[in-house]
């Protein structure tokens, strides 16, 4: 990007400094970013002791024993088929519920659909903790307190505003030519929807499904607020109980962060594969 | 069509978000455990409370504090990340990718590293200040009650930079680059471009993201609660952790339900009105380009 014109020798020098400036500020940034994964797979595979001794040591020996533990009697392999459980379905039931509202929203000429759009829009807005209490009440009273069914209705109720917002935008960016050309060829509405726009709207479908997926898999406080039984715990709250009972049985903490990489993996791997398509889809929400 | 596309979504929206949220309301005007059928109206006396409870306003506190000074952090990281990243430099998804990716990690991970390296003693901070020789620093404990809301701030300032980052940085690739192309013909700084092509072509974005940053500072409970551990000191409670602990508390819960749900609707009135003022503050005259 350099102009080729007149760059005397001070102002190219400038250039280099300012270039390397911000080679080593962004690049300090992000590799801090992985020396956090990397730092906390390698406490996972260390003995307590070495960890304190030598935080910075490679684990030659690797402890996998580390991760049987915690697997097996933290109970984390239940937490974690709880977790996949719980979230897959959600997400499932999100696009069910979702997709074909978005459509319509986007795309459907009825009066009020502006307002409407906007209503749902509002609940962005609305802080969760607001919602504890009654929350906790409801399901209760639907008899579906402390279970993973209830809390992965919750799920989908609270994720509606978010994944019809940006279900929408992917919607209406669609050309309007292809619909009109499937009315014509004598679709009915539902054809059209079914056949038409929907595979068109695949990619944006599959984005909001994945950040529904990493969203719900790393969330904490609806689940502290609605599970309360051990045997139904998630992944995060499997963690915060093991740091509570660390209180007492002395610092098991290799095997807490063996949990934590059971936690994080996935939607690392997840971030990995599709990185471009969840930024995308987050700044398509946000800035139109 | 439109009404069967649209009742399952509008149901349970609803019935789970909207019906919850006003019921809030009234559940806040009583004074209840929950467990026992009656419920006894008090009206405004939760409120009246409220205003006269210390902890609550402490709490009130460390919510301006994350809003204010870790908003501060958070955005001035953001822009200069923004500057930075869109200088035509290599790598630059790379680099986004892994700026964002905390954002895509469990909190309670996060937290736990966090809480490792703040560890007194033993902490990869003492640690790394022992072997470049800053043992004044060292023996600092960052898990103090006057050290320990500061240690949580950084972890979170770590991830939300992240989330904003992109944000802005979206925004500033929509720019038409011709006009970076010309201020850099006649010779602005990268500084001087950000300032005075990349911020006023990309306000109405930096003011939806300033919104959305008061939306989720006011309502934060996650990385805190998680952060502050079992024991929690009240030196890291916001309005959030406030209500959970009110209403669900930890050992011994209160079930304090009524008055929990109380600092939720404050909550809310708060962001309503930081919302507004924030509008109010940053509105300008929209660029077209």
């Amino acid at each position: 990007m350099q102009p080729a014109s007149s760059s005397s020798r001070s102002t190219s020098l400038k250039r280099g400094i300012g270039r390397a400036f911000t080679y080593a500020t962004v690049g300090a940034w992000s590799l801090f970013t992985v020396f956090f994964v990397v730092w906390i797979v390698i406490a996972s595979l260390k003995k307590t002791r070495d960890l304190f001794s030598e935080p910075w040591s490679l684990p030659l020996k690797p402890v996998w024993g580390n991760y049987v533990k915690t697997w097996v009697s933290s109970h984390f392999g239940d937490y974690f088929l709880n977790s996949l459980w719980v979230v897959s379905i959600s997400v499932c039931m999100l696009l069910v519920v979702c997709v074909p509202a978005a459509y319509v929203l986007a795309r459907a000429r009825f009066r009020g659909r502006e307002a409407l759009a906007n209503f749902f829009i509002l609940g962005m807005g609305v802080p969760i903790p607001l919602l504890f209490v009654p929350l906790v009440v409801i399901m209760t009273t639907l008899r579906m307190g402390d279970s993973l069914s209830g809390l992965s209705v919750v799920y989908v109720a609270l994720s509606v505003p978010f994944t019809i917002y940006v279900l929408m935008g992917f919607f209406a960016s669609l050309p309007g030519e292809i619909e009109s050309a499937a009315i014509i060829d004598g679709c009915s509405d539902f054809q059209t929807f079914w056949h038409v726009m929907m595979p068109l709207a695949m990619p944006g479908i599959a984005t909001v499904a994945i950040l529904n997926f990493v969203g719900l898999w790393n969330e904490y406080q609806l689940s502290l607020v609605l599970i309360n039984s051990p045997e139904n715990r998630t992944l995060s709250l499997g963690i915060y109980s093991l740091i509570s009972s660390m209180q007492y049985s002395g610092g098991d903490w290799p095997g807490l962060f063996a949990g934590i990489t059971i936690v994080m993996v996935p939607t690392i791997i997840m971030f990995v594969a599709m990185s471009e398509r969840m930024i995308s889809g987050i700044t398509m929400g946000g800035v139109k | 069509m439109v009404i069967s596309f649209l009742a399952p979504a509008l149901l349970l929206y609803l019935g789970l978000l909207v019906f919850p949220s006003l019921q809030a309301f009234y559940i806040s005007l009583f004074k209840t455990s929950g467990f026992s059928d009656t419920m006894q109206w008090v009206g405004l006396d939760n409120y009246i409370a409220l205003w006269n409870d210390k902890v609550f306003w402490l709490s009130l506190l460390n919510m301006v504090l994350i809003l204010v000074v870790g908003g501060a952090c958070v955005f001035g990281l953001a822009f200069v990340f923004t500057m930075l990243l869109s200088s035509g430099l290599w790598g630059k998804k790379l680099f986004r990718a892994l700026i964002f990716m905390p954002n895509v990690i469990a909190v309670t991970a996060i937290t736990t590293f966090w809480s490792f390296v703040f560890m007194p003693r033993y902490g990869l901070l003492t640690n790394v200040l022992k072997s470049v020789g800053l043992d004044s620093l060292a023996s600092v404990s960052w898990t103090a009650p006057e050290n320990v809301f500061w240690s949580m701030l950084v972890g979170l300032v770590w991830i939300s930079s992240g989330f904003f980052t992109i944000l802005i940085l979206a925004g500033a690739d929509k720019v038409p680059t011709d006009m970076f192309e010309a201020a850099r013909l006649e010779g602005a700084s990268q500084l001087q471009i950000f300032r005075f092509i990349t911020v006023p072509m990309i306000w109405d974005v930096i003011v939806i993201t300033m919104v959305l940053w008061c939306i989720q500072a006011i309502k934060i409970m996650e990385f805190p609660y998680a952060f502050g551990g079992p024991n929690i000191s009240q030196d890291v409670y916001t309005p959030a952790i406030y209500l959970y602990i009110m209403g669900f508390g930890q050992r011994d819960p209160v079930y304090a339900l009524g008055y929990a749900t109380a600092i939720g609707v404050a909550m809310f009135a708060v962001t309503i009105a930081a919302v507004l003022a924030m509008r109010a503050c940053l509105k300008r005259e929209p660029l077209e380009f």
